[in-house]
């Protein structure tokens, strides 16, 4: 190991005197131990939150509910008010001059801008 | 920067008496730790893992928080990113954890056996009991802790601000943090669980939305655009506009505020060195190289072709030689004089001399003269009849008759060529004469001439590539397969492709007709007339052309529109200028905060900040208006995605358009916050009650999990 890596103390020590169980014992190396951690998801299910009566709050039931308002639409490409939409390529777009830009940009990127509002095509 | 780590190890650990708790703010993007008590966290880092391996050892090790990117470079940090514990704020890798609070407890100086100190922890609104028995069990059995406290980041942060008196006892703490916004309303200074809200919108969002953008925008860039060099774009340039569609109209006229408002990251740019030009001195010493290099050339040329000479000629005397000897050997000797010689017969070395001779005349550049030599001389056996001939003497006849062809018709092809440059310098000279009579009207005439049969050859070349479809000159246009290929060629794909179908239908009454079988002609030829050179009309506008570049000094001749078919059209390169290094922000300044206000941009179907204080109003229990107007005139901004210029503004307006006319409304931002969170927990952590809202190990043990369900904590001591 380098010596200005060292000195910077960048990696973090294997071993830990104040702890009761290092790292290494807890887990060890070269056996496959799959995944030992659970998602998000299913944590939350696991939790069972339907046992429970629904005034309790809990991780599920405080999450906000959609927006009454209505969406505010705006262009994919420049974030100006989008009055139109492009049914070809799915892009909402500003003007004619943005027109031409959506009809001439790759679907690659088509697809990208379409990701950032999550309204890509997944293939699964 | 409002973000910085701290990560020196503090020494002082072992002065702190074990009843002094541990302080720890968990947060999704920073992590901080520090005594209770007091007024800085001592160590903060960013709350992220990452398992580099070594590029020399191959080792795999362990680099927690972020460091100097330089010292990175000696670990292979391309297979894994860096980690986060969290999803939306829940803790659910508590291996990443546990190497995050190595770090921190080893970096706060901790030697002893154990971490023997009471521990603060922040958790998020309505943890999971999962996450929460998680992050309990690994402190008491990893870590020995003797007592453990969780509580929310956004609830004391409340707490110290109303401490300092910027917010009241009831209020609402609005939170836009790292990867979601909590709303919780605070009555009687307790924060109402059942009142709060969560749209998981955070600042991680709005970076890797703006990182998107700007990755789409100038993607020749996209290296220089990294999450961190992002983070600080975002902190430092992005605002909240008071109106959105009013600020993009602004931008969309491009007016010269717009232009104020655009902000420029140039990137590193070395301008390319100019070219000089060589001066008088290079140009002659080049010139010197040269003729040298020349000179010695020809001395080398000179050189092999004297010693060809010589040898030729020493070969030439050798032969002469053996002639003459020849000539002195009996009739009877001659066969075996000539095997110690190595010739047949005679008649060889007569011809090997003749040879020799050739070559030496050629070597020493005299011209072959047997041309001029009669053709009777030449060709002697032409003219005698064939029934007079042997059988090798009709093969030298047939020999003569092709050689004699062939001169001849190069010597027409000759005099062709010096009949049309005759041609060419009468038609010159009638060109000059004219142009002399007339200048004016005489390089009016040539110029509508050079137009129109220009234009006259370029359709017709056209036509020969494209077959009509102009889309020669499209060079981003996909090249299918009608475009690749000129007219006649399609036709003959098109007549090799009927064919093939057509044999397989019906009754066949292919060759029936003569005519069937002109199809097989018109398949074969590939390429009609293309290599027949040019035709008429373009030799007459090479010549037009070439006579107008003599007298009209401002004709420039056309450029070849229509490119050859074999070289594709090169991309014209333009020299790159110091703009093509710039990184500007405009309508994203304020289109990627703005998501924190719309997230159904992101495609998130959840009320943004704004509406949410008016959810969480909603939510109470008690529908008591006095209530409402005392929680909306006590409303706190804390969290790190609050710090976006204009954010009280706007949430001002937005929530005064979900309450009634009139309403107090008044909203303050917390006043550090990032830190408050950490402050306002170490300073309930020095509180002597506090101690009664740990549990133990024990606790833990006894009590299940059912209680920790419950398990929730006064604010209020």
């Amino acid at each position: 190991m380098e010596a200005e890596v060292i000195e910077a103390e960048l990696v973090l020590p294997t071993y830990m005197s104040f702890k009761k169980i290092q790292m290494y014992d807890k887990y060890p190396k070269g056996q496959s131990r799959g995944r030992h951690w659970k998602h998000l998801k299913q944590i939350l299910q696991a939790e069972n939150y339907q046992n429970y009566s629904p005034d309790e709050p809990n991780y599920v039931n405080i999450e906000s509910p959609p927006s009454m308002h209505p969406c505010k639409r705006i262009c994919d490409i420049t974030g100006f008010e989008a009055p139109y939409y492009d049914p070809r390529t799915n892009l909402r777009y500003a003007n004619a001059e943005v027109f031409k830009l959506v009809r001439s940009l790759p679907n690659e990127y088509v697809q990208r801008y379409l990701a950032l509002r999550n309204a890509a095509v997944v293939l699964k | 920067m409002p973000f910085t780590s701290k990560i020196e190890r503090q020494t002082d650990y072992s002065d702190f008496p074990s009843s002094i708790p541990i302080v720890i703010d968990n947060g999704a993007s920073y992590f901080r730790i520090g005594w209770a008590g007091e007024s800085e966290p001592r160590v903060v880092f960013r709350n992220i893992v990452q398992r580099p391996r070594h590029k020399t050892t191959g080792e795999t090790v362990t680099i927690v928080g972020d460091h100097d990117p330089a010292l990175l470079k000696y670990f292979d940090c391309t297979r894994s990113g860096p980690r986060s514990a969290f999803d939306s704020d829940v803790v659910y890798q508590f291996e990443i954890m546990e190497y995050i609070l190595d770090f921190a407890f080893d970096r706060l100086g901790a030697n002893g056996s154990e971490i023997d100190h009471p521990i603060l922890i922040t958790e998020c609104v309505c943890n999971p009991v999962q996450s929460r028995s998680k992050m309990a069990e690994l402190l008491f059995e990893t870590y020995g802790v003797p007592s453990v406290a969780f509580g929310v980041d956004a609830a004391f942060s409340y707490k110290y601000n109303q401490q300092l008196g910027v917010c009241d006892k009831d209020g609402l703490a609005i939170c836009p943090g790292f990867s979601t916004i909590h709303v919780i309303p605070f009555v009687d200074g307790e924060p109402v669980y059942k009142g709060s809200c969560r749209t998981n919108v955070g600042g991680y969002h709005i970076t890797d939305y703006l990182k998107q953008l700007l990755s789409l925008k100038f993607p020749q860039h996209m290296a220089k655009l990294t999450w961190e060099k992002v983070e600080d774009l975002k902190m430092e340039h992005c605002y909240i506009a008071p109106d959105y569609f009013s600020e993009a109209q602004v931008f969309q006229k491009g007016t010269k505020e717009a232009e104020d408002k655009t902000r420029c990251w140039q990137l590193p740019w070395v301008p390319p060195p100019t070219e000089e030009p060589p001066s008088e001195e290079e140009i002659a010493r080049k010139a010197a190289i040269k003729e040298r290099q020349g000179q010695r050339l020809r001395e080398m040329a000179e050189a092999k072709r004297s010693s060809r000479i010589n040898e030729l000629e020493n070969q030439l005397h050798g032969l002469d030689f053996l002639l003459q000897q020849l000539e002195q050997v009996e009739e009877n000797d001659i066969p075996s004089f000539l095997a110690t010689t190595g010739y047949v017969s005679k008649q060889e070395i007569e011809a090997s001399i003749s040879k020799a001779t050739q070559s030496l005349r050629k070597a020493k550049g005299e011209q072959a003269e047997i041309e001029e030599s009669s053709t009777g001389e030449k060709y002697p056996l032409i003219h005698i009849p064939d029934h007079m001939l042997s059988l090798e003497q009709l093969k030298e006849k047939k020999r003569q008759i092709f050689l004699k062809t062939t001169t001849e018709g190069r010597l027409r092809a000759k005099q062709k060529r010096a009949e049309e440059g005759l041609e060419r310098e009468r038609k010159n000279q009638q060109d000059e004469e004219r142009r002399l009579e007339n200048p004016e009207l005489y390089l009016e005439q040539m110029r509508a001439k050079y137009k129109e049969l220009s234009e006259k050859v370029e359709q017709r070349k056209r036509l020969k590539t494209n077959g009509g479809h102009t889309n020669g000159n499209n060079p981003c246009g996909g090249v299918g397969r009608g475009e690749r290929l000129n007219a006649a060629q399609r036709e003959r794909m098109r007549l090799l492709t009927t064919a093939a179908f057509d044999r397989g239908k019906g009754e066949d009454t292919f060759g029936a007709k003569d005519e069937d079988w002109q199809l097989y002609k018109l398949m074969s030829k590939d390429n009609d007339d293309d290599e027949d050179g040019l035709d008429a009309d373009e030799v007459e506008l090479t010549r037009i052309s070439s006579r107008l570049q003599e007298v009209d000094p401002t004709f420039v001749p056309k450029q070849e529109v229509v490119p050859s078919q074999s070289a594709p059209e090169l991309p014209r390169i333009r020299p790159l200028t110091k703009e093509d290094f710039q990184i500007l922000l405009g309508v994203e300044r304020f289109r990627c905060p703005e998501i924190l206000f719309s997230p159904n941009w992101l495609g998130i179907d959840q009320v943004g900040l704004d509406e949410m204080a008016g959810v969480s109003i909603r939510r109470l229990p008690s529908k008591d208006p006095d209530l409402e107007e005392k929680l909306t005139s006590s409303i706190l901004l804390t969290g790190g995605s609050c710090l976006f210029p204009g954010i009280s503004e706007r949430l001002e307006a937005g929530i005064r358009m979900i309450r009634p006319c009139g309403a107090l409304i008044k909203v303050v931002r917390a006043l550090d916050p990032i830190l408050d969170a950490w402050r306002g927990a170490a300073l309930y952590a020095a509180d002597l009650q506090f101690l009664g809202q740990t549990f133990s190990k024990m606790d833990y043990y006894e009590k299940g999990e059912d209680w920790l369900r419950r398990y929730q904590f006064l604010y209020t001591l």
